[in-house]
């Protein structure tokens, strides 16, 4: 037992000194182990930069290694990346490894570790993991300058689409940091207690001058940025191909695609390299590169194209034989010689691209409307003739070739124009004529139409017209117009003549046109016909000649409002009888009219058919100018005479005249018709366009009317635009017209004639001093009637009488005498309304005559009044004094008057005897303050007399007084 | 005008940050009670150096700019006509600097070694600053020179 205990524990000893030397062995450091290593950072392109050697490898030693390196980020626990890196160490090597980090480096700190192994066949004993390296500790912050905060990475450059991580490292944890991505803010992850994260996906691209992002602080910070510079991804370029023109370079062109969006320092290169000579060139250009072709006469070439940028690279290759790639040059001196009228001879060079080169050239001729197309082969000098050209034609011709054998491009076009020359003109001119006959004379006046290109063969100089006279065969004559005329007039005589006109160049004469003009322009009547006109002109038809006809014309006026009237015509042939008249010049709304001539076989032109016609017809814009006459209480007629039916946009149907009425009754006649305003009105109708008046009758006097006259058509009528007001005269009014303007005529005639002879009127009549023995009106009273009367004598006078009638009502009546005895007023009073019957009668004496006659006074029972000195004049000019002065005259001589309704008549000193009237004073004058004057015809001394005034201080006057307010 | 060419925030509409500040360029901001206080010599030499400086960062400006917008030839004509101008008007001060009498500060180095490789984002920030200044010190050396012809008139 103890033996195997001693055993046992020997054996265990055994064990573990193996154990230990194994332990020893294990541990022992590896030969082969990573030694100085070293951290290097670039910041521009986060990346790291590992640099180790392996010490121990004998001279010219190679071996197969494997390094373990590994990097963790804030500390060394967190291990971020490990990666194992193959390679072939040799003595003394120096080996490099580099890794690039999505963070920033800036943004946190980095610890890198490294351990080895062999990896090589040849030491398989040796195929175990070295000890670790101790951390490389990276810290960048540490080398950053005093900002308060920082951001990283700057100015990164990627592709769209990756993601970009950018970070802030704040110099203090208690900064309020907000990053914002062009404007918008970013949410971030804190890294760190003062770093912040902020991971873009798929960054997009903004623009060529980059992506800003920054960040600033709550404190008032200034901010700090980043600029991200995105880029579009590379395309591979397309479209890559290389040709030559000359042999000697070669032109290689490519399309690169969509443009990388970055600024041109940042933008992407091209590099041409060819795999057969080993050169390489870097292209100017971004689309095109020149390649000079080697001196050698090398065939074939292997190109490859490069594109690349800082981000990515992209290749395309092309391989080819150099001759089959010729793009010969455009060919030159292109020139035509032996130019006739119909034929051509064109010559032209080619670039040599070498001696045993032939080019096919492609000659193309373009004339008026025609293509000739040649192909011909060509080693220097090309030459192709031309024929069958149209005389004066411009043509343009153009070359261009290609190699024959090889075809590959043709090159570019030689263009050059050339003329062929002139010919005489193919075709007679079109001509016609007009025929007046003006005084004896006929005036012709010729039109041709310009000769068409294609006719002319050259510039047409000039006309010849020879006019040959059929009835004197002998006389001819000859007339030169120079071109561009088209027409020329003629002045003949009656006779018959034919004339000839040709078109001449300046190479020949044109084949003549011939026309025979006689006196008679042929105008014959024939009736005229109307025809519809259509979008494309006027279809016009005839009636075929049953003679002989080599033709007709068709004959009209593009402008038949001018006054040139553009005279147009058409021929046609003998057995067209009809045709489409069309011109650019029809205008709708316009009258034209078509005469059809036929062409006899003696070429005399006779008049078939006339046509007139709208191409379309309108409403007429116009109505009549309406003249109104013969206007009665019961009609009135309208006339438009100047109205002009021809100058209408469309045939005029007829009238129609509106009348407005407020009775709104239509008579037979005449229809009821509401306007486009809605008023009612009587329509007539008139059905004959040339009958231009209207009388409309059956109105009524002394009534409104509103009348209207508008021509219709078969496309409408014409505007109703205003009506013209008329109001009828009553019935009696002319006649009374009739009357009185000759009664007033008369009356001014007789007011004239006595204002002119007032003077002897009024010696006449009413002198100023009146003598009844010079009255010639008394005194043809009296040759005629009573020769006594030539003068009044005093025993004839009937004295004025004033009667004072008792009325019913007791107010006394008096007149009153003056204190003066020889007051000569009297002023009579009127006292009541009515007149009841006789009273007592007061008889005045009237001195009227002469002063004589007033002495002698005895008719009558009143005393006579006597006259008032003129002191008491002013005293009568009140009604109170007046009255007084009455009581005091005439009370006391007449005693009490009686009672009752009193009124006074007065009786004219002329009347009884002569006409026997009598006034009778009105009881209630209308008039409140009427006051009759009495103008009392009595000589006065030549002392008083005075000039007469008017007023109560007149000396001779009787006043009537009407205020009944004074009168008790 | 400039600011519109550099993206956001410089072209957001009413971008300010009176915080970013060049060391090597004087701020034209000063207090009323300051500026009055100036003497014409003091005044003039401030107005001067600050133009000087300005020439000198509008050359660094249009150089950060023919990089960072080599499209915009109108920013770039605008940048040097400003440069002209400052240039211009620093001659016109030395000439009034030499009619009063005053010395003439000696032209000095006002950059330094301080602008290369500054990233894209710093650049736009100077450039920033530079205008921003050029426009200040403009007005300010408007009021300055109004300030002297009421001194002076005539």
């Amino acid at each position: 037992m103890a033996l195997f205990s001693v055993f046992q524990t020997t054996f265990l000893l055994a064990l573990l000194s193996l154990r230990t030397y194994q332990s020893e062995v294990l541990s022992e450091p590896l030969p082969w182990a990573p030694e100085s290593l070293r951290v290097f950072i670039n910041s521009t392109h986060q990346c790291l930069h590992l640099q180790w050697s392996v010490h121990n490898l004998a001279h010219h030693q190679e071996l197969k290694m494997v390094f373990q390196i590994e990097i963790s980020r804030i500390k060394t626990s967190n291990v971020i990346w490990v990666e194992n890196y193959s390679t072939t160490v040799k003595w003394n090597q120096v080996l490099h490894w580099s890794w690039e980090s999505k963070l920033p480096l800036e943004c946190a700190k980095h610890f890198i570790r490294m351990r080895s192994a062999v990896d090589d066949a040849k030491t398989p004993e040796q195929s175990f993991w070295s000890n670790w390296s101790s951390w490389e500790e990276v810290h960048v912050q540490n080398s950053l300058g005093h900002d308060p905060f920082f951001v990283f990475p700057k100015d990164k450059l990627v592709e769209e689409g990756s993601n970009v991580t950018i970070c802030y490292v704040s110099r203090s944890q208690q900064n309020n940091i907000s990053c914002y991505l062009e404007g918008v803010r970013m949410q971030g992850e804190q890294l760190e207690p003062n770093v912040s994260v902020f991971n873009l996906n798929h960054v997009a691209f903004i623009r060529e001058t980059g992506t800003n992002i920054y960040c600033k602080g709550d404190q008032g910070d200034s901010i700090k940025g980043i600029v991200l510079f995105v880029s579009k991804v590379l395309e591979e370029p397309k479209d890559f191909s290389c040709e030559t023109q000359d042999l000697t370079t070669l032109n290689c062109t490519w399309d690169p695609r969509s443009d990388t969006g970055l600024l041109k320092q940042l933008s992407q290169s091209y590099t041409l390299f060819e795999s057969f000579s080993g050169k390489k060139t870097l292209c100017k250009h971004k689309s095109w590169c020149s390649w000079e072709v080697a001196p050698e006469s090398q065939e074939m070439y292997n190109f490859t194209l490069t594109a690349e940028n800082y981000l990515r690279k992209r290749s395309v290759h092309l391989l080819f034989n150099l001759t089959h790639r010729v793009h010969p040059m455009a060919p030159f001196s292109v020139l035509f010689t032996d130019v006739s009228a119909t034929n051509a001879t064109m010559t032209w060079k080619v670039h040599t691209t070498g001696n045993y080169y032939t080019l096919l050239c492609q000659v193309e001729l373009y004339g008026e409307g025609e293509v000739i197309q040649r192909n011909v082969s060509v080693e220097v000098d090309g030459k192709q003739l031309f024929g069958g050209l149209k005389p004066d034609t411009e043509y343009r011709a153009q070359v261009r070739c290609a190699n024959a054998n090889h075809f590959w491009k043709w090159s570019e076009w030689t263009r050059q124009n050339f003329t062929t020359a002139e010919a005489a003109p193919s075709e007679a001119p079109d001509v016609w004529r007009n025929v007046k006959s003006v005084q004896g004379h006929s005036v012709v006046t010729l039109f041709w139409k310009p000769l068409s290109k294609l006719q002319a063969n050259g510039k047409i100089l000039f006309y010849n017209i020879v006019i040959e006279n059929l009835d004197r065969s002998s006389i001819s004559k000859l007339l030169s117009i120079p071109a561009p005329a088209n027409g020329t007039e003629l002045n003949l005589d009656q006779c018959l003549y034919q004339i000839h006109v040709t078109a001449n160049n300046s190479v020949g004469t044109s084949p003549a046109s011939v026309i025979i003009v006689s006196g008679d322009p042929g105008n014959k009547e024939v009736e005229e016909e109307r025809v519809k006109g259509m979008e494309d002109g006027f279809s016009l038809s005839w009636k075929p000649q049953p003679g002989n006809v080599t033709g007709y014309i068709v004959e009209w006026c593009d402008h038949p409002r001018g006054p040139l009237c553009d005279l147009q015509w058409k021929s046609v042939g003998p057995t067209t009888t009809s045709t489409v008249v069309s011109s650019d010049a029809f205008r709708p709304g316009v009258q034209y009219n078509f005469r059809i001539y036929g062409i006899s076989t003696e070429r005399v032109p006779y008049l078939l058919e006339k046509k007139t016609g709208y191409s379309q017809e309108l409403a007429p814009s116009d109505n009549p100018q309406v003249v109104m006459s013969n206007l009665t209480s019961r009609s009135f007629t309208l006339s438009w005479k100047d109205y002009s039916i021809e100058s209408q946009p469309s045939f005029i149907q007829g009238y129609h005249v509106y009348l407005k009425s407020k009775a709104g009754q239509c008579h037979s006649g005449s229809e009821k018709a509401v306007l486009s305003d809605d008023a009612v009105c009587c329509k007539y109708r008139i059905d004959n366009p040339k009958q231009k008046t209207f009388v409309v009758e059956n109105l009524q006097p002394e009534s409104f009317y509103e009348f209207l006259v508008t021509p219709y058509t078969s496309v409408g009528e014409g505007p109703h635009g205003a009506f013209t007001k008329v109001t009828t005269p009553d019935e009696y009014s002319p006649i009374l017209i009739r009357i009185i303007l000759p009664m007033v005529f008369c009356i001014l005639l007789i007011m004239i004639i006595c204002y002119l002879k007032s003077q002897w009127m009024k010696e006449k009549c009413y002198p100023d001093i009146p003598d009844p023995y010079k009255s010639s009106v008394l005194s043809l009273i009296k040759s005629k009637e009573n020769p006594r009367l030539t003068i009044m004598s005093i025993k004839d006078c009937v004295p004025d009488s004033i009667e004072v009638l008792n009325k019913q009502e007791g107010t006394r009546k008096s007149l009153t005498e003056t204190e003066s005895s020889k007051a000569t007023y009297l002023y009579l009073l009127p006292t009541e309304k009515s007149y009841s019957g006789p009273g007592p009668c007061i008889c005045f004496e009237n001195f009227t005559y002469n002063q004589a006659a007033s002495d002698s006074a005895s008719c009558g029972h009143v005393p006579v009044a006597p006259v008032a000195p003129l002191s008491q004049l002013g005293l009568l000019t009140s009604p109170e004094n007046l009255l007084k002065a009455l009581e005091k005259n005439y009370m006391n001589s007449l005693g009490e008057i009686p009672a009752g309704e009193t009124n006074l008549n007065y009786v004219s000193q002329l009347a009884s005897a002569m006409s026997g009237d009598k006034f009778i004073l009105p009881t209630n004058p209308p008039e409140p303050a009427l006051c009759s004057e009495y103008k009392m015809q009595m000589a006065i001394p030549l002392g008083l007399a005075s000039p007469p005034s008017s007023g109560s201080s007149s000396l001779s006057s009787v006043t009537l007084l009407d205020e009944g307010e004074h009168y008790h | 005008m400039q600011l519109q060419y550099q993206g956001s925030p410089f072209s957001d509409p009413g971008f300010s940050a009176p915080e970013l500040q060049l060391s090597s360029l004087p701020p034209a901001v000063v207090s009323f009670k300051t500026w009055h206080a100036l003497d014409d010599r003091e005044r003039l030499s401030h107005a001067q150096g600050a133009f000087l400086a300005l020439t000198q960062h509008l050359q660094l400006v249009g150089d950060d700019q023919r990089d960072l917008n080599p499209g915009s030839p109108m920013l770039l004509a605008q940048i040097r006509a400003a440069r002209l101008r400052a240039q211009g008007l620093l001659g016109n001060m030395a000439a009034i600097m030499t009619a009063l009498g005053l010395p003439i500060p000696p032209e000095e180095d006002t950059l330094g070694v301080v602008p290369f490789g500054a990233s894209a984002f710093e650049r736009k920030c100077r450039g920033y600053v530079v205008t921003r200044e050029y426009g200040h010190w403009t007005d300010r050396a408007v009021r300055d020179l109004a300030l002297l012809k009421a001194k002076y008139p005539g």
